[in-house]
């Protein structure tokens, strides 16, 4: 079995190299990217989709809620599990990624066990993977 | 380290005594790192003096303000998941056909801490429960500090981002400054009271559902089984009581029988009456 | 009309306690232990400012060899492996996540710019017109961390008198 895919899009190479640890950790293979545009033209070179996509919000070139808006309308791209993964922490924020297609929401500070936990929940992980 | 072992220990057993929570031993550092700013607010001039004028006067208020720094982010929403993912797919479904004339359920949290658990059962059940239906959910503690912690239900951005789906986040919750607080829509349902679990019980109505996890392995085994006795008196006789995963009430009291609930298990009075059978009430 | 912040010290440490607790002391066997010393010696910071409803900077500031931990237990590395970018990178992001986190407290319309990262000394020069309104100062295995918020006096006040 091929491993599953994880893209890590933040443009803080600190926080991708975080998000990378953790979805190596559960066996994903991960893939690097540094705004929602680079994400982008890299999907578009891909034969196999990713299974996940963690994104941060503010980037420069694409954001990461136009990430999310342009993959949802990619029917290519249905399959993506998409996580926003972002200091932006007010309500309606968190209400407009989740209308713009976004699965779940981690908001920044985030421990590992948080991480872990939220892609239990979305069916990626084994339940008690943290423990 | 400024803090003394001998200091240490008056400390971690005030917090054990009063909220019946345990300091792990090595985080030293992290119990001074929050008595500070407690001692600066009451205008010690250092922790050392703020401890040591407690040892030598108790204070309450004080004392509730050391609990209240040395207790968050113990535990977390929907705890072990399995309990309430059985809660959904089995136990929910089968109360909503045997209560369907009363149309109402009461849970009992026992042991609620700082609430995480009642809010959760009562997430469950908002989501849960048909039209018309409503829900009582009952979080007692031993200590009074974690009651009134429960009551104002705020939680840090760390305990949110733990176990809730951004959904329930947004449904459920409402900004409060640094925190977050559950909304007054599903706060109505839940109420919080003192009650140590082993003195005898209060008067209470009968519940459905008892969530009692996590608190038997603290007591010994007389205690574990008095506890259990007085819950069977208010489990309604088909109600579940569900205990902690590394728990059980085999070999303790067997008027208990374990069932099924899902992918985990949880207890059933042996006087159950048969499913389907009439109930009085 | 300058906005009322509502961003206390306590919530500013509470928001410094979850970055340790997330990042760079995970086990919670050495957080910061606040030592209220506004003036303690720094030798490199990071800010990022915020525009809008309320204008002013969130700034971390701390020695290098604090600031040096702080990349190596963020990227997992050892402390001989961290570079100046790791740094660099770290600082960043630290500020990043305080100053988002702030953000979210104040009124609607604020906005957050890109980290600024300078690895040399903190100074007041910095901030023009700004006034430092809170911040949480303490010690991280006996290193120097600070904190801090500063807001920019605006110079619009007659149009809310």
């Amino acid at each position: 079995m091929t491993p599953m895919r994880a893209m890590v899009i933040d443009d803080s190479r600190a926080m991708r190299m975080i998000l990378k640890r953790i979805v190596t950790k559960l066996n994903f293979e991960a893939v690097e990217a540094g705004d929602g545009k680079e994400a982008m033209d890299l999907l578009a070179d891909m034969t196999e989709v990713p299974e996940l996509a963690l994104i941060d919000w503010n980037m420069p070139n694409m954001n990461g809620l136009e990430f999310v808006t342009k993959v949802r309308a990619d029917p290519r791209l249905r399959e993506m599990t998409l996580v926003m993964v972002t200091t932006e922490s007010e309500q309606s924020q968190i209400v407009r990624a989740l209308a713009a297609g976004a699965h779940e929401y981690v908001i920044k500070p985030f421990t590992e066990g948080a991480m872990i936990e939220k892609l239990a929940l979305l069916g990626l992980v084994p339940t008690g993977a943290n423990s | 380290m400024t803090l003394s072992q001998a200091e240490f220990t008056f400390v971690a057993n005030l917090v054990r005594r009063e909220a019946s929570i345990v300091l792990a031993a090595g985080k030293e550092y992290l119990v001074e790192a929050r008595l500070i700013p407690v001692a600066r607010a009451v205008g010690a001039a250092n922790v050392n003096d703020f401890i040591g004028d407690l040892q030598k006067r108790p204070n309450p208020a004080y004392q509730r303000k050391i609990i209240d720094a040395l207790t968050t982010n113990e535990t977390s929403f929907f705890r072990d998941r399995e309990p309430f993912a059985a809660l959904t797919d089995v136990v929910l479904p089968e109360l909503i056909k045997s209560r369907a004339s009363v149309r109402k359920l009461r849970f009992w949290s026992a042991a609620s801490s700082s609430g995480q658990e009642a809010y959760s059962l009562a997430i469950t059940l908002q989501e849960t429960l048909p039209a018309g239906w409503s829900f009582e959910i009952v979080g007692t503690d031993i200590s009074t500090a974690m009651v009134e912690r429960a009551q104002k239900a705020e939680y840090s951005q760390v305990e949110v981002n733990r176990g809730l789906a951004a959904t329930q986040l947004v449904q459920y919750f409402e900004r409060a400054g640094a925190h977050w607080r559950i909304i007054p829509a599903l706060r109505k349902n839940v109420s919080f009271k003192h009650m140590s679990l082993t003195a005898p019980f209060p008067p209470m109505q009968p519940f459905d559902v008892i969530f009692l996890r996590n608190v038997l392995i603290y007591f010994d085994v007389a205690t574990k089984r008095q506890v259990l006795q007085n819950a069977a008196k208010i489990l309604r006789p088909d109600g579940l009581l569900f205990l902690g995963a590394a728990e059980t009430t085999i070999g303790i009291d067997d008027n208990y029988e374990r069932v099924a609930a899902g992918r985990t298990s949880a207890y059933r009075t042996r006087t159950a009456a048969p499913a389907g059978a009439a109930r009085r009430g | 009309m300058s906005v009322e912040v509502e961003v206390d010290e306590s919530d500013l440490a509470e928001m410094v306690e979850q970055v340790w607790e997330s990042y760079l002391d995970p086990e919670g066997v050495s957080p910061l232990i606040p030592t209220y010393d506004e003036n303690q010696p720094s030798e490199v910071h990071s800010s990022v400012s915020i525009t809008g409803s309320w204008t002013g900077h969130v700034v971390y500031a701390s020695s290098r060899a604090a600031a040096k931990r702080a990349a190596a237990a963020f990227l997992a590395m050892e402390l001989e492996e961290v570079s100046e970018e790791d740094m660099s990178d770290t600082l960043g992001e630290l500020a990043n996540i305080v100053g988002g986190n702030v953000k979210a407290m104040l009124p609607p319309g604020a906005q957050l710019s890109l980290p600024q990262v300078v690895l040399a000394s903190e100074s007041s020069a910095r901030y023009p017109n700004a006034q430092r309104i809170s911040g949480v100062y303490g010690m991280w295995e006996g290193e120097p961390v600070s904190i801090s918020m500063w807001q920019v006096s605006t110079d619009n006040k007659e149009e809310g008198a």
